[in-house]
This record gives C-alpha cells, sequence and structure tokens, in this order.
C-alpha cells in the first residue's frame, strides 16, 4: 500500500492504495465516487471517462498510483449548482437514454469545449468517438454539443443560473 | 427540472418534454445497481461447464483449499424443482447431470471479496464425460434441409392461408431463395448485475438490472420454494437493456438468491464485460428460405416461408420469437396464398433470447431482401413493386386479420418515397459499373411491426395498471403511477408520466412514477413487444381518469384547476387516506385468435415503417459506407416525440450495426468468438448516417389515446434496406448479415467464377 495524494474536484485527497490498483476503483470503492462507470475495464467503451489535468482519460487503464499530484475532475465536480450549459443542451436535445454513458461523454465533451469552444459535427465526432452509447445512435450527443458551443461556451463548466422548474 | 419545457399547455400527451429522469442522469447521480452500497455484502461468482456438451459426473473440492471462506451452491441446495419456469421447465438454474452449452452453470460461490470467489472456483474440479455437441446455425439449416433426424426441434408452428404450394405451381413466374443472419449481442453499456438479500421472513429480496420484475418472481418461486409474495424484486437504474434484460436477470437472480439464502447475507454479482457477452442471451441466429409466386400481372400468388431460429440450448422464450418471427416472414403483402413453416432448433450454445424486434427482424431481414428479388422478377423497380402489393386497410393479413383501424400503409412508403425522391435516384445506382470510382445504390424497406402481445396474449395476462392518489412529499397531494414497466433509458417514466398528467387533467408535477417494486405494483406485464406506452400507457391514462373521478364524486364538483385538486385531494387524504384505482385492458371489441392454427386477429394494432437507405460503396476496397436513412413511421399518436425520434434514432443505429458492423461467431469449443468490445464491434459516433426521419400519426382509437408501440419499430427494416441498396450499388445480391467487405469480395469471385 501506498499514500498518494491528489486533487479530486477541487479538494485534496490522500488514499492509501495498491501498486495494481486501477484509478477507475480507487475512485469508486475507496473514495464513493460513482459517477465514472464500469463498462469494460479495458479502455474500449469510454463509460469510466474522467478528466485528468482537464483532460479525459480512461480510468480503468490508469493505475493510482500514477495520479499523485495530478487533478481529476468527475462528474461530481461540474455543475455543482446545476446542470451546466452543456448539460442542460444534452437535457433538450434527449442526448442520453439510459443514462450509463452519459457521465463519460459530458465529460469528453466538456473537454472539447474547453479546447475547441465552437466545434462541428464533424470535430464532436472525431474526438467523442472512443465513447460508445448503444441507445441513442449518437445523433443528439453531437447535436448537443454543437449547439452548447453555438451559445457560448466558455461556461461550458460553470454552473448555470438556476431556473425554477415550471411543471 | 431544468425549465425546458416548451409550452404550458395542460396537454402533456404529444409534447417532447425532456425525460424526467434527466437531471440525475446527466449529472452522473442516477444509481445504477454497481452505485449502491451493499451493507455485509459478499459476491457471488458462477462456475461454469468447460465444453459445449457433457455428463456431469461431479464436483471435487480441492483439500487443500479452506472452504470455510468461502459459501458453495450446487444444484442439491435449490430448495425446489431445479428449474427457472418460463416457456417449459428443461431449463435448470444450475446443471446437476448433464449441461449444454459451454459455460452452463455447474456450481455457485459467494465469498467476501470476488478475488476470493474466483480463486475459491479455481480449486473445484469439474468432472464430467464430454459428449457431442451441434453449435451452429448452418449444421441445423442443413439438417433441417436434409431431413435429417437428428435436428432437434424445440418447437414448431406453421401458419395457413389457402394453398401455397397448389398456387407455386401455377404461378406465372416463382421467385426462390435463402437469407441468413448470426448472433447479434444487445452491448448495452451496463453490464448485467443484481443483489440478493435474504428477508426476516425467510424470504429474499432482489434489485438490480432488469426489464420484468415479475419474470424473476414467476420464474424462480418453485426453484426456491417460496410462495411469490416472499420474493420481493426492484429495479434500480437500468443502464440499457434491449431486451438482453428481459428473460436473463432471472437466471441471475437465482444465482445470487441461491447464494444469499445459503450465505444468510446479501450476494451481488455483476458481470465484467467479458461474462457479460460470452454468458448471456442473443438475438437468434435465423435461416429463412423463401419461395414466392407471381402472377402475369405483377401480384404475389404464393408465400411459401421455411423459418428457423437457432434457439441455442433451451427453450427458454424462443417459441414466442419465432411466433413474433413467422407472424411477420409474410406481413405487409396482399397475398391468398401463403404458407409459413416455423421451428426452432437445438444448438449447443448459450440460449437464444430476447432481441429489441423478437424475431421480426430476423423475418423481415428476409422478407424485405426477397421482395427485391420478386420486383426484379416481375420486371418492375422495387417500389412500383411494393406501391403495388402492400397492404392498405380493408386488406387481409397471412393470418385472416382485416386491417380495420389504424393503418399507416400505404403512407410510410409514399412519405419516404417521395421524401428521398427514390425514383429519381434510382435511376442513378451503379450497379457495379466498372471504372467508377465509387459506386451508389439506394434501397427501401416496408413494414408493420405487431404491437403488443400476440393475439389474445394482452387479454389472457389480464395487465393492469394502478393510480394511487397519495402524498408525494408533506402537503403536497398527488397522483402515483404504480405499474411494473420499467425504465431502461426508452423513457417510460417519462411517457407514463405525461400519460397520468392528462388522465388527471393536471400538471405533471402532481404526478410521480417511481421504479416498479414489486411490493408496490401489480403486475402491468413486462416490459417487452414495444407494449409499455400502448397498452400500460392506455391503463395509466384510464386509471388516473377514474382517480379524477372519484375524487370529483367525493368533492360533489368537477375539478378545474390545480389549485382545486390539492385541495379536494388534500381533505380526501386526511379522510379516507390512501386511495388506489387500477384499469385493465381491453381488446378492442370482436378480437379473435386461434392459438392453435394461428388463424385471427394476430395483434391487436400495427405500426408500420418504411426505410430507405442510401449506401456507398468503394469499388477497390468494397468498403461499405451507409450515407443517409430516411424512414418515415406510424407508431400511432406520438406521446412524447423527442423520446420517439430518440428511439428510432437508437434503433436505426443498433440496426445498422446487425446489417454491416455486428459479427459474433461460435468458436471450436463452442463459446462465442468475440467476448470483448474491441472484438464485438459496434457503431461509433463517426459510423452513423444522415437521418432523415418523420412519423405520420394513425392513432390506435382502442387504446387512448391512441399509441402504437416504438420500440422494435426501428430495428425491424434497415438490415434489407441496406441489403437491397447494396445490390443496386453493385450488382451483388447479399444474403447473409451482417453485410462484410469480406463477404463482397468473396461474392464477387464467385459471380465471375459463373
Ligand atoms: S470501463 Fe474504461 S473504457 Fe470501458
Ligand atoms: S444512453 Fe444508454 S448507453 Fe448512452
Amino acid at each position: 500500500m501506498k499514500k498518494i495524494t491528489f486533487t479530486l474536484n477541487g479538494e485534496s485527497r490522500t488514499v492509501a492504495v495498491a501498486p495494481h490498483e486501477v484509478l477507475l476503483d480507487v475512485l469508486r470503492d475507496k473514495l464513493g465516487v460513482k459517477s465514472p462507470k464500469v463498462g469494460c475495464e479495458r479502455g474500449d467503451c469510454g463509460a469510466c471517462t474522467i478528466l485528468l489535468d482537464g483532460k479525459p482519460v480512461r480510468s480503468c487503464l490508469i493505475l493510482a498510483v500514477e495520479v499523485e499530484g495530478q487533478e481529476i475532475t468527475t462528474l461530481e465536480g461540474v455543475g455543482r449548482d446545476g446542470p451546466t450549459p452543456l448539460q442542460e443542451s444534452f437535457i433538450r436535445h434527449n442526448a442520453f437514454q439510459c443514462g450509463f454513458c452519459a457521465p463519460g461523454i459530458v465529460l469528453a465533451a466538456t473537454a472539447l469545449l474547453e479546447k475547441n469552444p465552437k466545434p462541428t459535427a464533424h470535430e464532436v465526432q472525431e474526438a467523442i468517438s472512443g465513447n460508445l452509447c448503444r441507445c441513442t445512435g449518437y445523433e443528439a450527443i453531437i447535436e448537443s454539443a454543437v449547439e452548447a458551443g453555438r451559445q457560448g461556451t466558455a461556461r461550458a463548466r460553470k454552473p448555470a443560473a438556476r431556473k425554477s422548474a415550471n411543471r | 427540472m431544468p425549465a425546458t419545457v416548451q409550452t404550458r399547455d395542460p396537454r402533456w400527451v404529444g409534447q417532447g418534454i425532456p425525460r424526467v429522469d434527466a437531471e440525475d442522469k446527466v449529472r452522473g447521480r442516477a444509481q445504477y445497481v454497481d452505485d449502491l452500497l451493499v451493507p455485509n455484502g459478499w459476491h457471488g461468482h458462477v462456475v461454469r461447464a468447460p465444453v459445449p456438451h457433457g455428463l456431469l459426473r461431479g464436483l471435487t473440492p480441492d483439500p487443500a483449499f479452506d472452504w470455510s471462506r468461502v459459501v458453495v451452491v450446487t444444484a442439491k441446495d435449490i430448495p425446489g424443482p431445479n428449474c427457472i419456469v418460463s416457456h417449459d421447465r428443461s431449463m435448470p438454474v444450475i446443471a446437476s447431470d448433464e449441461f449444454l452449452y459451454a459455460g452452463e452453470p455447474v456450481a455457485l460461490i459467494a465469498a467476501p471479496t470476488l478475488r476470493l470467489a474466483r480463486e475459491a472456483a479455481e480449486h473445484l474440479r469439474i468432472d464430467f464425460e464430454e459428449r457431442p455437441a451441434i453449435l451452429t446455425l448452418h449444421e441445423v439449416a442443413d439438417q433441417f434441409k436434409h431431413n435429417d433426424p437428428a435436428l432437434v426441434k424445440l418447437c414448431g408452428q406453421t401458419i395457413r392461408k389457402g394453398d401455397a404450394e397448389a398456387a407455386l405451381a401455377r404461378a406465372h413466374k416463382v421467385v426462390e431463395a435463402e437469407y441468413t443472419a448470426g448472433h447479434q449481442e444487445q452491448l448495452y453499456i451496463e453490464p448485467q448485475g443484481l443483489v440478493a438479500e435474504p428477508t426476516g421472513d425467510g424470504g429474499v429480496f432482489i434489485y438490480g438490472s432488469m426489464q420484468c420484475p415479475y419474470f424473476i418472481v414467476h420464474e424462480l418461486c418453485e426453484a426456491l420454494a417460496l410462495p411469490p409474495e416472499k420474493i420481493r424484486v426492484k429495479q434500480a437504474a437500468v443502464g440499457g437493456a434491449f431486451g438482453g434484460k428481459e428473460e436473463f436477470p432471472t437466471w441471475l437472480a437465482g444465482y445470487v438468491a441461491l447464494l444469499a439464502l445459503k450465505a444468510k447475507r446479501p450476494v451481488k454479482i455483476v458481470y465484467d464485460r467479458h461474462q457479460d457477452i460470452l454468458y448471456t442471451t442473443k438475438r437468434h441466429p435465423v435461416w429463412s428460405r423463401y419461395r414466392t409466386g407471381l402472377n402475369r400481372d405483377g401480384t404475389i400468388a404464393a408465400i411459401a416461408v421455411d423459418f428457423l431460429l437457432d434457439g441455442g440450448a433451451y427453450l427458454t422464450l424462443s417459441d414466442v420469437v419465432m411466433y413474433r418471427g413467422i407472424l411477420h416472414a409474410a406481413m405487409g403483402y396482399r397475398c391468398d396464398h401463403v404458407f409459413v413453416n416455423g421451428l426452432v432448433a437445438r444448438t449447443n450454445t448459450v440460449p437464444s433470447g430476447a432481441f429489441r424486434g423478437f424475431g421480426a427482424p430476423q423475418a423481415i431481414w428476409g422478407l424485405e431482401s426477397h421482395v427485391d428479388a420478386m420486383a426484379a422478377a416481375a420486371g418492375m423497380t422495387p417500389h412500383e413493386f411494393r406501391l403495388k402489393n402492400c397492404l392498405v386497410q380493408g386488406d387481409t393479413t397471412p393470418t385472416g386479420q382485416v386491417l380495420k383501424w389504424s393503418v399507416g400503409s400505404p403512407a410510410v412508403l409514399e412519405k419516404s418515397l417521395e421524401r428521398c425522391r427514390f425514383d429519381e435516384q434510382w435511376k442513378k445506382c451503379s450497379r457495379g459499373k466498372p471504372g467508377a470510382k465509387s459506386w451508389y445504390g439506394i434501397g427501401v424497406s416496408f413494414f408493420a411491426h405487431g404491437a403488443a402481445f400476440t393475439g389474445d396474449g394482452e387479454a389472457r395476462i389480464k395487465a393492469r395498471a394502478a393510480m394511487d392518489l397519495d402524498w408525494l412529499a408533506p402537503g403536497r397531494p398527488g397522483g402515483i403511477v404504480r405499474v411494473s414497466s420499467t425504465e431502461m433509458g426508452q423513457g417510460a417514466l417519462t411517457v407514463l408520466s405525461q400519460l397520468a398528467a392528462d388522465g388527471l387533467g393536471l400538471d405533471l408535477s402532481r404526478v410521480s412514477c417511481p421504479f416498479p417494486d414489486t411490493a408496490l405494483v401489480p403486475n402491468s406485464g413486462p416490459t417487452v413487444a414495444s407494449r409499455t406506452t400502448m397498452v400500460v400507457g392506455s391503463c395509466v391514462y384510464g386509471a388516473a381518469g377514474k382517480l379524477k373521478k372519484a375524487l370529483e364524486q367525493f368533492a360533489g364538483k368537477p375539478i378545474a384547476s390545480g389549485k382545486e385538486f390539492d385541495e379536494i385531494a388534500s381533505a380526501y387524504l386526511n379522510k379516507h387516506g390512501r386511495l388506489r384505482v387500477e384499469h385493465l385492458f381491453v381488446l378492442p371489441p370482436g378480437t379473435q385468435w386461434d392459438q392453435k392454427t394461428f388463424r385471427g386477429d394476430s395483434y391487436p394494432g400495427y405500426s408500420w415503417g418504411c426505410n430507405v437507405a442510401e449506401v456507398e460503396v468503394d469499388p477497390r476496397t468494397l468498403g461499405i459506407r451507409v450515407k443517409k436513412i430516411t424512414a418515415f413511421y406510424d407508431i400511432g399518436k406520438v406521446v412524447n416525440p423527442v423520446l420517439a425520434k430518440g428511439q428510432i434514432e437508437g434503433g436505426l443505429v443498433q440496426a445498422l450495426g446487425y446489417s454491416v458492423m455486428e459479427k459474433i461467431g461460435i468458436d471450436r469449443k463452442g463459446r462465442f468468438d468475440a467476448s470483448r468490445m474491441q472484438t464485438y464491434i459496434i457503431p461509433t459516433m463517426q459510423d452513423i448516417p444522415e437521418m432523415d426521419l418523420d412519423f405520420v400519426e394513425f392513432p390506435f382509437d382502442h387504446a387512448p389515446p391512441g399509441a402504437k408501440g416504438v420500440g422494435e419499430l426501428p430495428m425491424d427494416g434497415l438490415a434489407p434496406a441496406i441489403a437491397n441498396a447494396i445490390e443496386a450499388a453493385t450488382g451483388l445480391r447479399m444474403r447473409d448479415l451482417p453485410i462484410t467487405p469480406e463477404k463482397l469480395y468473396e461474392h464477387s469471385q464467385k459471380n465471375l467464377g459463373r
């Protein structure tokens, strides 16, 4: 066991891990962070995507000991006070159905919009095609990301002002 | 909920409101089974048969291993009869003396950690005597073609209308061909997973990822020797299902329940992807043979079909998959002489099971490919032939059902052809023209999908929904939808909430639709067969209307506003407590069905669809690119157009995978030859075509407000539309799915050789 310290969603965390332990398992089982999902454990599906120093990576392919000193963002740390504009765009377009792929795809799209604030449909397809979704047929995901870009993406990670529910 | 509702119109049906579970899901807060904390829970692991067929001589535990740390369950520990009560009682929960497929459970192990459970499994020796095995569809199709008595028939059924053989003999032209398709894996992104906990009263509580909570109760109560009320089943958030979580979770529930009861503590099994692909059900492989006769005027004289499904090792629900298959195998066209011969054959592979479409895509794959062959033989274009022969209102189906209402044909066909300018595009097809840089082709398919259960099934299961008048929160009365339908991504919670709100005439905020828990909900049937919106939804709508009437009677006046409802409902709840009303689904008057002869009204209504695919094939690599899909659907009244479109898009992309990408065979050891997402390839974001989709509404008046099924329809017709387009592009007729460049190449070489 080795103690490692890293930043998780803005807070410093220290946790003891074995050398073979995978980051995904440490997040889910030791730190109770459940939004990264286990879909394949082999880097094929993207359900476990997190942001490592702002870049989307597959947490099932990373050993926990590797993230010492780094900054990790999961969906728990995005839009804490309400959905971000990107997430709202996902909701409007029905860009997820079962929702199992959503945490990974939202993070991958968030990272894309920070790098490329107004992506074209083609750029979205290239950037996120490693994330599998079996429910939506992807069309709505692409539309959501493109539209969020068109509406101004600098705020992609900042929470939206909370609108009151009207239903 | 975010404020994305488009209008304040009190009618919710017809509005594309966002899903009610949207915010939880998009913020990563939805709880899937593997996200739930299971205090004191152990992990279960399944010990599996190593070869596809064998006699089980015994299990020998390694004396060097410390067995006190784990709990082992074998067939001997099953309190009741060792069977899962599906459509027969042939499949054991755990194999006892014979096993019929590689991977069939022979023992179960639970331990404090998964690692220990797996380690224990390695110390359990399986003693067996290997027996001969039949592994593939091609073997059973050969047996069938040669009348080989070795063929093990799990079930059979025919449909007869007129005299097909005589009509074939008289026909001006006869067109014959065979069509095949392999397994397809559902590949929901959330793997299968369930937890079982012993309850204080000797029963068991099972929760997790599933489509049909009551299946688990009814299919396991014999084996567990428990009365149904002692098996409580509750759904967690489900990460996709597509039929894959219809009957399979019962098997898994058997494993966790037996382990939990013996270990006297909660036990969880969540499959990893490898196990999930290797040991769960898939779409039935199909072999079909069409022999059709044409009249001189281009009408259809006769359709004779042999329809063979590979059922895998046990029957499970394959009979009904085959029924749906044969009911769609000659559907959609006017013809007086039809014979369909359906059967399910055994192979020593994992039992095949439910997958979106449930036999219909396999049937329509053959039929709609063959319709192009008939059109060519009749000297007509594929679209002229379809327009001339398609069933319309007043026509009779192969089972003798007169299409009296809600017939979206020929509307879907005409509209699709017009939207994509089929006639113009058809003339541009390359047909394998030498020297071209790229080959272009366009193809069409047209189909109906029987909505809800076959025949009088809906009446027999007495599906019902309940609405509870109860407190949604302290001081906030409302209607709670109580049904056994599950939300697996398709949007059931949202659509049922919309229907409940309209039934009550109230705002959506006064309605709630929680996940089903068999302790709380009546049996509204399984979440299958595209029946949820149409059948269960209509029951919810009816129950909500009754609830409103009951309250109005209580108040002695009509309820005109939400405020009035709050007052009256609060008064009722304070005086009498919770109020439950139920509503039963009733088949249209005059429905007649003979389950023996398969004559009569095979479905209460049909959804209709038309797909046009445009493809490009690279003449050098034979790489296939599906460029565009144009499609119209009649799903009756569209309750939520945004969610319905999502169902169609998602289903079409699964169908795209079935058509040209998704390939899984059986290796020599009798196992699936792909077991990871890297080897079983599904469409990614870069593979999708442009999609131009639309609806025409022909409401189904016998189930207000008139919805028909949508979930399965998009899976039905794309494969033949693509195969038809590929023929128009290359001149090659492909009759085996998936259509890959390798198969195109092989086929082109054969053609050259002739
Ligand atoms: S779980 Fe990490 S990529 Fe699939
Ligand atoms: S929404 Fe189900 S996998 Fe994407």
